[in-house]
This record gives C-alpha cells, structure tokens and sequence, in this order.
C-alpha cells in the first residue's frame, strides 16, 4: 500500500503559512530574538514591522527551532501520516538540520531529514519538488536521497544594498572579509551548496545586475545543461523592496524569454544578515 | 674624411645625444599637446635616454657588442612614457642591426635606422602617423636613399639625413591636427631630433659638455644612499663589482641572489644584462657577497667603501621606509596578484582595499619606467599578475616590461585612468579564469568615464577651446571638456558634458589642494544637478589633479 507521506520544510523557504496550506506542505516558522524578545516568522511577525525593527538598530538574531516545537510537529503529523521529509535550511548556514538528523534518529526511519543545502527559493523548490516525487510514489527515504542526490543542481546569485548588515551579522564574514573597502560597493554573493561566498562587486545595481545575470545564464548552459524553461527553474528573491524586485523580473523575462518566473520575498533570517534591498536570482535544474 | 665609425666615437655620439636631449628637455616639455602639468615628453625621454647614457659612461675602451648592450638595455629598463618607450625601441633595433660590426659605414648605418623603425613601430599597438615615429621612419628614408646613391662622405650624409627629418618633424602638425590645433610640432619627434642632431655634434668634433651624465660614482641613480648619521648605519660596507658570467644567470638565479643579498645587507642593486651582472649591496660582510657572486663567474670591478667613515649623502625619509618595506618578510605566495600606477594616500588607500597588492608611485607627475614595473612585479609572489597603468602614457611601459618578465604571467589591463582601474579591479572576479577575468576587466573599463581637473602651464588652443596659463580645465576621455577660472565651475560644466541618461553613479576623488568642505560642497552642487544619479565622495589626495570624476 501507498503511504502517505508529509513534506516538512522551514519558514526560511519563504513558503507563507498560507501558501503551506493551499500546497499541503508543513512549514516550521524560524524563531526570532529581536530585543531579547521572541517571535515567529510569518506568526507573530511579519516582514514590515520586520523590517522596520532592524532598519531602527534592533538587535535581532535569528535562532534554531527549539527540539521540543520540531518534536512536537513531527509526532502530531506522524498521527495522521506514515512518514515525514523534513527540508531545513541549509545547513552551510545554520545548525537546523544537525540537529534535526539528531532528532530524527529516534522515530525509526519514518523521519527523513533531507540535507541538500538549499536556502530560500531553491529551498522552496526542493519542497515542491518533494511534493511531487511523493505523488509519484517513492517514500520518505527515497525522496531524502534523491533531493540530497540533487543538492548542487541549484544556484543563487544575490546582490546587496549595503555591506553593513554582512558586517554585523559576523556569520558571513569570510565573505564579508574579502571584500572590505571604502568604496560604496554592491557586493554579489553566491550560494553553492554549503558555501555562501564573495561572488564579485559592483558599483551600481545595474552592473549588479547584469553580473547575475551572465552568471545565472552561465551555470544553467554548463552547469544544468541550457537555458530552456522546460529545463529549468528561474526565480527571483527579495528584502523589502517588491518594486525593484518586478522590475528585475521584467528585466530577466526579457533575457530568458518563455520561463515562468517566481518573485518570493527572502526569508527573514536570511535578511537579518543581508539587509533590506538586497536582490537574488536562483535557478535550479527541473527534476524529471 | 671620415667614412666610418668605430665603438668608440658612436659611443661618444650617444652620449653627446643624451646630453643635446637633456639640455633641451624642458622646450621639449613645453610642446606637450595638453598644457597639462605632467606627462612630460622631454622629461621621460630624457630619463631614458639617461639610464643608457649613464652605462655607456661608466665604459672604458667599450667594443661594438657591449657598447651595443649597454645602449639597449639600459634604454629598455629605463624607459617612461610613450615617447621614451618608442625611443627604448628605435635603440633597441638600431643595436641589434650593427652589433655583430667593427665599424659602420652608411650602408650599415642606413640598415641599422631601417631596423630601428620597423622595431619601434611593432612595440606600438596602433601606430600613429605625425609622432616620434614619422620622424624616424623619415630619417630611414633619406638614410637609404642617399646609401643607395652610394654615398660615402658620412659628413654629408648626416646633415642630409638631419636636414629632411627636420622637414617631416614640421609636416607633423598636418599629420595630426590636435598638433595643428595647438601650434606645436611633435614633442616625441623633436626629442628624437636633439640626439641625432647632439650626435651629429659630436661626429663634427663639437665640444660637448658631458657634465650632466658623469659616471656614476657607485650604482645607478636609483640606488639609496646610507643614512648620514654613523649610528644609523646598519651595513658598513658599500659593495660593489660586477660579475663576468661564465654560465646562465636567469630570472630565477638573480632573485635568488638578491634574496640571498638581501640577507646580509641592504639598497641592493642586481642590474643582469646578456653577460655580465652589475652589483651593488651595503652590507657588514663584503666577504660573503663576493663568495656568492663567484659561483656565477669572475668579478671584476670590485670597489669596497667603509661608508661608517666617509660622508654619505642624506638619506630621504620616504626613501628609508621604501628600504624598510624592502627588508620586510616575504610574501605569501598567490595565483594572482595586482599591480596599480598611483599616486595620492587616498587613492592609494582604495585601490589596496580593492586589492592591489603593489602600487607603484607615479603616474601623474612621473611616468614609472619599465624597470620600476620590473622591480614591482618581483616584489609581487604571484603566479599571474595583472598591471593596472591608470595613465596612458605608462600603458607601453607596463607592456614592455610584461615582455621581458619570463617567469610571472604579466596581463596589462590597459587602464588609462585611475577609475579605470578601480573599475577593472572591482570587476575582478576570483572564480574566472585569468583570460575570462582580463576579457572582462577589458570590457568594463569602456563603460565608466572620467573626468579630470587640472590647471593650464601655457596657453594653446585645444578642441577649439582657448586656454590660458593658469586656467582650470577639466578634461575627459576625448578630450577637454571645459574651461574656466573657478575650480568648482570648471568641475561642474566638465561633469555636464559627462553626463547621459543611462549614468547612474557619479564618483568624486578630491586631490591633496582642495578642502573636505569644498568637496562637500561641490558634491551637493552636483547632485541638485543631477538628482537622478548616486553622489559618491572621497578623499583622493593627487596632486595636481584637484578633482577626478568618474560616472557609470
């Protein structure tokens, strides 16, 4: 008999909780500390007031689910499902999935953590395409094994309004490092698995811009095998600004004309480190 | 009648040369195009004519071949600016071609100038007609003709050839109209006019004053003094020899040995041309230097003075700290490293936060010299190095010494300006490959314009403006851009004709003569202007240049 499989993943997949529900997917919202205080992503705050504490000097960090509220959804899923593939974050860039893989070793397999690296729209990718494998009829195991299998066929470019919240944040300093200078710069930064490294900078968004874009369309021609759009997935992430982020989607259905292009706002743990009005472009490879 | 010359009297005429070029140097300067204080024709070629002069000064009794060396290889490493890079070459070729001879005739003679030109016109990219190199390609073909007449009075065939250079040097101004505009002949050209005509001097039995070029009494000029005071001398000994090699002494052998010197002394010179080497080291240990130099070779010219007794000239205070950072521990190695032309603290600043590992002082007021570019990349431990000239009359300089580097990777990015240059090193991508990252830095340089503001040293007209001494004028990629009294107006109008619509970023370098106030409020003068753009400002701190504008 076929079993029914729940697809878990985390807020930082930008996936509102709204959304969640129309996909039947589950989403665990990030938690926040801003002023020592607690709140969560898409729950109790939403991205204006959030971004107007961390644009006022909040001091804001993120933090893991806590094991008890990830216990607690598995085993009320698990109550009316088989078995659970749960999606974190990635985990070049927090301890999520450590220690979901550390919880999950206690539920006898029904539980698969799936580490594929994957942040925001390229997470929300993977989820989607969980969905999906699960319809077809593989279980949890093999849907964890194909998505890890899978990890390096996505790719994300984002480029930053400031260095100051890089800077702040001191996770990303290695990428922050290389790039110190007096200049206004817009730093481009790249995702690649487990690495969130200094791409190459720019002066103007412009240039910012069209430095993505020519890498995008690179690693789709010789990374994913050609820029089609029944080849691939092209998707634009945003902090704050939407406009900006429309008008780059006009821009780049100019450049790949055909593919159906996703804007999704970025998580919000992943602005707390790079600030409003930073702009991301993804793409990942269609899983046939 | 003399129908020859031999290594001695050409020796004498090169120098003559030299010394009729350095003495009208300052003219020379005068007939720069742009009434811009810096890039000065006469100066630069003066300079590298000198760093030859001075070997073939120090020869005695000089056969055809070493005097030939000397010649080309010290005009290769002294060169600066354009003008003294294509007259690096004109020598280059000249020497080659008569090298292998005891004594040249004008048949000879008249190979020799064809080799000079057609060596000087390879070294130039895109030659230009109404330069340095029409008047040279002119003297070739009188040279020849009168050769092919079967001419044999050498006499003769000087003022000939003197004669009809001279007419192709006044033709320039028709060649090039920036010339015609500006009411002056070719500043390159008439450098190459004064040594010929200084060596034609020379050839009649002129008495020339060679005051100027005396032998140097240790190493090359650019050699330091120890310090004055006996305390602050470190190293007693200045060392000095040069080593016949009696076997290969390549890239790789001579920085070992200037390593190796560096280890017991300081202001170390290692000048190696075909066969010998040219030493010069302060040290405590005279002894372990001549121990070392012998494993490549006889020495011969060996001078050892005690400096802790002898009067020393003083030693400059930023020359000490270039010693300090000389004796400094060894770079880590990497793939690439960057070379920058620049001059101004605040420059400087943003260009090694970009960056660039060595910046090489110069640019506006001094052209670096090949030999600068080579002492810089050896200081980099890099496998690939790209060079970033920011000026265009260093560009050639930067080329030449990229050819004579074997063991480094040398990519010039032809910047021309110093937001070129910062332009090409934020474009730098780590992950590219070396082609992919030059193709690229290539290409982003085109798309930022600069503007510089500078005041005029004569009066001319230009693009159809009219300058006056004194006068600011801003000056763009093409050209001048304004002109006007008042600095800030002058800044103003030049970033106006900059403008387009798909600019979005317009950045500010105030130099070392303007105030943080003034700059601030130039700035906001600027973005009123322009409120559409981004309004960066720094602090450059160039001389001569009181503004650098660039937009994107």
């Amino acid at each position: 008999m076929e079993k029914k499989i729940a697809i878990v993943t985390d807020s930082n997949s930008g996936i509102t909780q709204a959304e969640a529900k129309q996909l039947g997917i589950t989403v665990l919202p990030m938690p926040f500390m801003i002023n020592e205080e607690t709140f969560y992503e898409d729950i109790t705050l939403s991205q204006p007031e959030f971004y107007e504490k961390l644009e006022g000097g909040a001091n804001v960090v993120t933090s893991q689910p806590s094991p008890e509220s990830v216990l607690n959804l598995w085993e009320n899923l698990l109550k009316e499902y088989d078995e659970i593939v749960h999606i974190p974050m990635s985990s070049g860039l927090s301890g999520s999935c450590q220690s979901a893989i550390m919880l999950s070793e206690d539920f006898d397999g029904r539980v698969q953590v799936a580490n594929n690296q994957r942040i925001s729209v390229t997470q929300r990718q993977s989820a989607l395409d969980a969905k999906m494998l699960a319809r077809q009829g593989m279980n949890a195991r093999e849907i964890k094994e194909f998505l890890e299998k899978d990890k390096f066929n996505s790719s994300i470019y984002i480029m930053l309004d400031t260095l100051y919240y890089l800077k702040k944040g001191g996770r990303i300093t290695p990428a922050a490092a290389a790039i110190g200078t007096m200049l206004k710069l817009k730093p481009v930064l790249q995702i690649q698995g487990e690495k969130l490294d200094a791409f190459a900078k720019a002066r103007t968004a412009n240039q910012g811009k069209s430095i993505m874009i020519n890498a995008i369309r690179n690693d789709m021609e010789t990374r994913f095998g050609g820029a089609r759009a029944d080849n691939i997935w092209l998707q634009v992430a945003y902090t704050k600004n939407i406009d900006t982020a429309q008008q780059f989607v006009a821009e780049l259905e100019k450049e790949f004309p055909g593919f159906n292009i996703v804007c999704n706002p970025l998580s919000l743990s992943v602005a707390c480190h790079i600030g409003p009005g930073a702009l991301a472009v993804a793409c990942c490879k269609k899983i046939k | 009648m003399t129908n020859t010359i031999d290594a001695k009297s050409l020796a004498k005429m090169f120098l003559a040369g030299a010394q009729n070029l350095e003495s009208k140097k300052e003219w020379i300067n005068d007939l720069n195009v742009f009434p811009v204080p810096d890039g000065d024709t006469g100066t630069n070629m003066t300079l590298t004519i000198m760093s030859a002069a001075k070997e073939v000064a120090a020869m005695e009794d000089p056969d055809m071949m070493s005097l030939c060396k000397a010649i080309s290889s010290g005009s290769l490493r002294g060169a600066r600016g354009n003008s003294g890079v294509i007259l690096s070459q004109l020598f280059r070729g000249f020497t080659k071609a008569i090298r292998e001879k005891d004594e040249l005739d004008i048949p000879v003679i008249a190979d020799a100038f064809e080799k000079a030109v057609e060596t000087a016109y390879k070294a130039v990219m895109k030659p230009k007609e109404g330069t340095i190199l029409t008047v040279a390609k002119g003297a070739y073909t009188r040279a020849r003709e009168l050769a092919d007449e079967g001419c044999t009075d050498l006499n003769f065939f000087f003022d000939e050839v003197i004669k009809y250079a001279d007419e192709v040097l006044l033709k320039t101004p028709e060649m090039l109209p920036v010339l015609k505009q500006a009411g002056v002949v070719d500043s390159g050209g008439q450098g190459l006019m004064q040594v010929l005509k200084g060596a034609y001097d020379a050839f009649l039995g002129k008495e020339i004053d060679f005051s100027a070029m005396d032998a140097p009494e240790s190493a090359p000029s650019s050699v330091n003094a120890s310090p004055k005071e006996e305390v602050d001398i470190k190293f007693g000994y200045c060392t000095e020899f040069i080593i016949m090699l009696n076997r290969n002494f390549n890239i790789k052998n001579e920085m070992d040995f200037k390593e190796y010197l560096e280890s017991i002394g300081d202001s170390i010179v290692v000048v190696a041309d075909d066969d010998v080497v040219k030493v010069h080291v302060h040290t405590n240990d005279p002894g372990l230097a001549i121990q070392k130099a012998l494993k490549y070779g006889a020495l011969s010219n060996l001078k050892i003075d005690n400096m802790r007794l002898e009067h020393q000239e003083k030693l400059f205070k930023a020359e000490e700290a270039k010693a300090q950072a000389a004796r400094e521990e060894p770079v880590p190695h990497k793939d690439v490293g960057f070379i920058a032309v620049s001059v101004g603290d605040g420059i400087n600043e943003i260009l090694k936060g970009l960056g660039v590992d060595y910046i090489i002082e110069g640019g506006q007021t001094m052209n670096p010299s090949t030999e600068d570019m080579l002492n810089a990349i050896e200081k980099v431990n890099a496998d690939t190095i790209f060079i970033l000239p920011n000026n265009k009359n260093i560009i050639l300089a930067a080329n030449q010494a990229q050819m004579m580097v074997e063991d480094k990777n040398i990519v010039v990015i032809p910047t021309k300006t110093v937001p070129q240059g910062i332009t090409a090193i934020i474009n730098y991508v780590p992950d590219m490959s070396v082609e992919e990252n030059a193709e690229n830095m290539k290409n982003e340089i085109g798309n930022v314009k600069t503007g510089q503001v500078t005041y005029a040293v004569r009066d001319t007209v230009i693009d159809d403006k009219e300058i006056k001494q004194g006068d600011y004028m801003g000056i763009g990629d093409e050209g001048i851009l304004s002109v006007g009294g008042e600095v800030p107006d002058v800044t103003f109008q030049m970033v106006s004709e900059m403008m387009n619509d798909d600019l979005e970023l317009i950045s500010i370098y105030y130099g070392q003569d303007i105030k943080e106030e003034a700059a601030q409020e130039l700035k906001e003068r600027i973005a009123e202007g322009f409120p559409d753009c981004d309004i960066e400002i720094q602090y450059g701190g160039q001389p001569i240049y009181y503004y650098i504008v660039s937009a994107e």
